[in-house]
């Protein structure tokens, strides 16, 4: 098997243009087919007309200039980020607005007019602000994942913003998620995965989410002005290790539920991790090591003697450890191929990209490089067998239709509705990436719905100025699936003189579901 | 059906209207009748959580405790406005409406209920009372909906399990059917399309996956077009509630008018989900008046009024209340109160072994008191949780509901009669 595959990569290395390899089944045809199918992969699904492009490109040609991700994003997009308020604010400048907020919440509280503070209604000017930035962190998202030419990059956002989950409804956080997405996560999407796991570990919005300010020694204590302003409950503090960061560190970012770990690792983590904390909001909110916090007595985690009295180099010494721990490897790759081959990774695939990693010391890019010209990337077997996350289904099809969103949270608001609200899973794991987890009957519905409204230039939020709708030939091509012969033959029955409903039928087809 | 169950869920409700049904939707299904054979005699577990924590002390007040009012010189309750149920214990004058239960036996009270976790953020302890597991944070489901999950001993509808509101809560995510409803008023702005062109719109979806060969979307497409049709079927009427109930105004009333009208349709709801915010009153909570007042008084009134719409349905019903923690037995600066530990609860249907406190109450002591200011917790809230759920909805393993907790009757409250 391994020997197949290194020679296939040389081939493709070789020639020119690179084709992709032949799947055993044979589905990828055509050109075509498989620009659809790195399309659908790749990026957010086909713009009208992208599917001719790519495939005059050269299928595996537009895959490295995906990887590569140093061509323009849109100026579309420029100009949006532009104008986008959020992007112009500071971490400090968040906290500020973020307890303005809070401040007129209590002070409403105080007069006693309004029954409670919690009251969404009776919102001061300063809570709708607030209220409004959040929004734009969502909307971004959305605008970069249907406008951006760097599809990939933006897939890899997503993909690690599920990685390494922060839930943006958890205090402050509020005010921490919108450097977390803009300065952590997408500077390093494409880059080494240890870049990106001391970055997550150093960044005061995953610090806050898995309490890891509040890991102190034994009779230690989490800093003072800090201990009040940031967690807001006042009176309690603990004095003591939190495990919670510790724990999801290995579980979920790096070594995986199986990794061979034990509570006694957890623990030697935790006290490892002692120490690394944040600044008060009001002053930047950045990461901060606290010496008087940390555990200075010797740890072994996994076998690994951690002497003691070596502060926070003790901490990056574990980062880089497991960031290329074989179980690592393995379960972020493991990851990876769900993302971007089936529900269930064949196992060459993990290989291969197992393979890259160790190769090139998790250099992501590479790894992912290794996937697509893996075979099973192309197999018949794994074309069109994921099933769309909201965003993707939303993403996609107004690609599709080649609109764009409008200026305001709304077509968020509907990838929210149709359960997968961003930045907003609670858990530490992040969006599930499997069938099951997205497939029911109501949410069916609702994308059913959504796609009636797009075709018919009623979804709100969505920016269709020169709608145009072509007959069945172009609609097939531009939407970007292989219709099946029963949906053409329905869409044919049903809506043979009525384009808007046979566009809406076919973005809501089962068809159009997967990718 | 021969296909298997799958997740009806988030914002269905919604869906369903802007297929073209009529945005009343609901109050059709509320008339239609005879899903269960008429029988109706399915048991029915209402879960309301009171967010931000309520001060549990403000429910089920402690009247005979010197503390209580030594601890809260502004905001203790005067024993002269207390309304009175055992000599010890009273009810905030606001929660008057739901004396009449307390006296025919249909109210249980539990004082000091709540999590073993020593959280204190409402984020967590939230997060922890959904998903029934303290201290544990990767638990991907709810506890509701791992009920249903494991429990199906009843035939499953798409409306076995449903929340009131825009999207599907902690407590019933997971892998078993459940609805999310939002507002009637919000269906009403969304509209649905008023001309007949919605039929074919169906029609033709329901031909596009009933042709689909993939087994998931398929089965989860059939279902969803079976509830279309079943609500379909409903005759549209104005809703009146029955035996002069009246719902307060506000949100939370009219969610719990929704709720009776949802039970009345027999249309297979057994777990419902509610919530009410206005709890977190960590400044000027008022006494016998005041803030708090105001939300109790909405509140009990609410469940007055369901339980007095739903009448002689309330043999089956069991409404169950919570909230992530309690708060401060001493009163801040600023006379509220801080966040604290243990809370009350409140059970009501009629199989509750009401007219009585459940669990031990452990006194207001600085003594007893949980880090020397909060009432401690003494009834683990699984405890009650499973109680209900064993004696009331007739589960007979609740380990997979709350696990790592074996359910152990002697430590059940005590707030069913025993069947």
């Amino acid at each position: 098997m391994r020997a197949v595959i290194l020679i296939s990569l040389g081939i493709l290395t070789a020639a020119a243009p690179p084709q992709p390899p032949a799947g055993p089944g044979g589905g990828l045809v055509t050109a075509r087919d498989s620009a659809l199918h790195a399309l659908n992969r790749l990026a957010y699904g086909p713009r009208p007309g992208q599917i001719d492009s790519v495939a005059r490109t050269g299928v595996m040609r537009w895959i490295d200039a995906q990887l590569d991700a140093s061509g323009p994003r849109n100026e579309r997009l420029a100009e949006r980020e532009a104008s986008t308020p959020l992007l112009h604010l500071s971490t400090s400048d968040l906290a500020q607005r973020f307890f303005a907020a809070q401040q007129e919440r209590r002070a409403r509280a105080r007069q006693g007019q309004v029954a409670l503070a919690d009251n969404q209604m009776m919102a001061g000017p300063d809570e709708l602000r607030a209220r409004a930035l959040g929004g734009q962190l969502q909307q971004l998202a959305v605008e970069r994942a249907v406008l951006s030419d760097q599809q990939l990059q933006e897939v890899m956002v997503d993909f690690w913003s599920n990685h390494f989950n922060v839930f943006f409804g958890k205090g402050a956080d509020r005010f921490l998620l919108p450097d977390y997405v803009e300065h952590t996560i997408r500077p390093r999407a494409l880059g080494k995965f240890s870049d990106l796991l001391i970055a997550t570990a150093q960044s005061p919005a995953m610090l806050f989410y898995l309490d890891n300010w509040q890991n102190v020694r034994s009779g230690g204590w989490a800093g003072g002005e800090a201990d009040r302003r940031i967690g807001g409950q006042g009176n309690r503090r603990a004095h003591g290790i939190n495990e919670n960061y510790a724990r999801e560190l290995l579980e979920l970012h790096t070594l995986g539920v199986d990794g061979g770990y034990t509570q006694q690792d957890v623990i030697a983590v935790a006290r490892i991790m002692t120490g690394w904390s944040i600044t008060p909001p009001k002053q930047g909110g950045a990461f901060m090591f606290r010496p008087r916090a940390h555990d200075d007595g010797e740890k072994v985690v996994m076998g690994e003697h951690y002497p003691s009295g070596h502060g926070m180099d003790e901490g990056m010494r574990l980062l880089h450890w497991l960031a290329n721990e074989p179980a690592t490897m393995h379960h972020v790759s493991w990851q990876l191929c769900q993302r971007f081959v089936n529900d269930v990774p064949p196992d060459g695939c993990v290989d291969d990209a197992v393979a890259a990693w160790r190769r090139t010391d998790g250099d992501i890019r590479e790894v992912l490089r290794a996937i697509f010209h893996g075979p099973d990337f192309w197999a018949n077997a794994n074309v069109g067998v994921k099933v769309k996350t909201p965003l993707e289904f939303v993403a996609s099809a107004v690609r599709a239709v080649g609109a764009e969103p409008d200026s305001t949270p709304r077509l968020a608001q509907v990838v929210a509705r149709l359960g997968e609200p961003l930045y907003l899973h609670t858990a530490p794991d992040g969006y599930p990436d499997r069938e099951a987890d997205w497939v029911n009957s109501g949410a069916l519905l609702q994308r059913m719905n959504v796609a009636v409204a797009i075709a018919a230039g009623r979804l709100p939020g969505v920016d269709w100025a020169d709608r145009r709708i072509g007959g069945s030939a172009d609609r097939e091509s531009s939407i970007g699936v292989e219709l099946s012969a029963h949906t053409k033959q329905v869409i044919e029955n049903e809506a043979r003189d009525d384009e808007v409903f046979a566009l809406g039928l076919a973005l809501g087809s089962p068809d159009f579901q997967r990718r | 059906m021969a296909i298997s169950r799958r997740v009806f869920v988030k914002s269905g409700g919604l869906a369903l209207v802007s297929l073209g049904l009529d945005p009343l939707f609901l109050a059709r299904a509320a008339y239609a009748s005879t899903r269960d054979g008429g029988s109706g005699e399915r048991p029915i577990l209402v879960c309301i959580f009171q967010r931000g924590a309520v001060d549990g002390l403000s429910v089920v007040i402690p009247h005979g405790d010197a503390y209580y009012y030594s601890e809260r010189p502004r905001i203790a309750v005067p024993r002269t406005q207390v309304i009175d149920l055992d000599g010890h214990f009273g009810l905030h004058p606001a929660l008057a409406p739901l004396k009449p239960l307390w006296d025919n036996r249909s109210l249980a009270l539990v004082p000091a209920v709540g999590s073993p976790d020593a959280t204190r953020s409402h984020f967590d302890a939230q997060d922890y009372m959904e998903s029934g597991t303290p201290g544990v944070k990767l638990t991907s489901n709810g506890w509701l909906n791992r009920y249903c999950e494991h429990c199906r001993e009843h035939e499953a509808t798409p409306f076995r399990a449903a929340a009131f509101g825009p999207e599907l809560p902690r407590i019933l995510a997971g892998s078993a059917p459940a609805l999310a409803i939002p507002d009637l008023q919000a269906f009403g702005r969304t509209g649905g399309r008023a001309d007949g062109r919605i039929d074919n719109i169906t029609r033709a979806f329901e031909e596009l996956y009933a042709g689909s060969s993939t087994g998931l979307i398929s089965s989860s497409a059939q279902e969803a077009f079976e509830a279309v049709r079943m609500l379909r079927q409903a005759n549209p009427t104005q809703y009146t509630p029955d035996n002069g109930a009246a719902y307060p105004q506000g949100r939370f009333g009219h969610t719990m008018l929704q709720l009776a009208q949802l039970i009345k349709a027999n249309v297979g709801l057994e777990i419902a989900f509610a919530d009410v915010s206005g709890w977190d009153t960590h400044v000027n909570q008022g006494a016998g008046d005041g803030q708090l007042a105001n939300r109790l008084r909405e509140f009990g009134t609410a469940l007055a009024a369901f339980a007095q719409d739903l009448g002689e349905r309330m043999r089956n019903v069991v409404v169950l209340t919570m909230s992530e923690f309690g708060r401060t037995v001493r009163e801040n600066g600023s006379g509220g109160t801080d966040h604290g530990h243990g809370t009350a609860m409140l059970v009501i249907g009629g199989a509750v072994a009401g007219g009585r406190i459940a669990g031990r109450w452990p006194g207001l002591d600085p003594q007893t008191r949980y880090d020397g200011r909060d009432v401690p917790v003494t009834t683990d809230f699984r405890d009650l949780f499973s109680e209900i759920l064993v004696r009331h909805c007739g589960a007979l393993d609740v380990n997979a509901v709350f696990p790592g907790f074996p359910a152990d009757r002697a430590r059940f409250p005590g707030v069913m009669r025993a069947v």
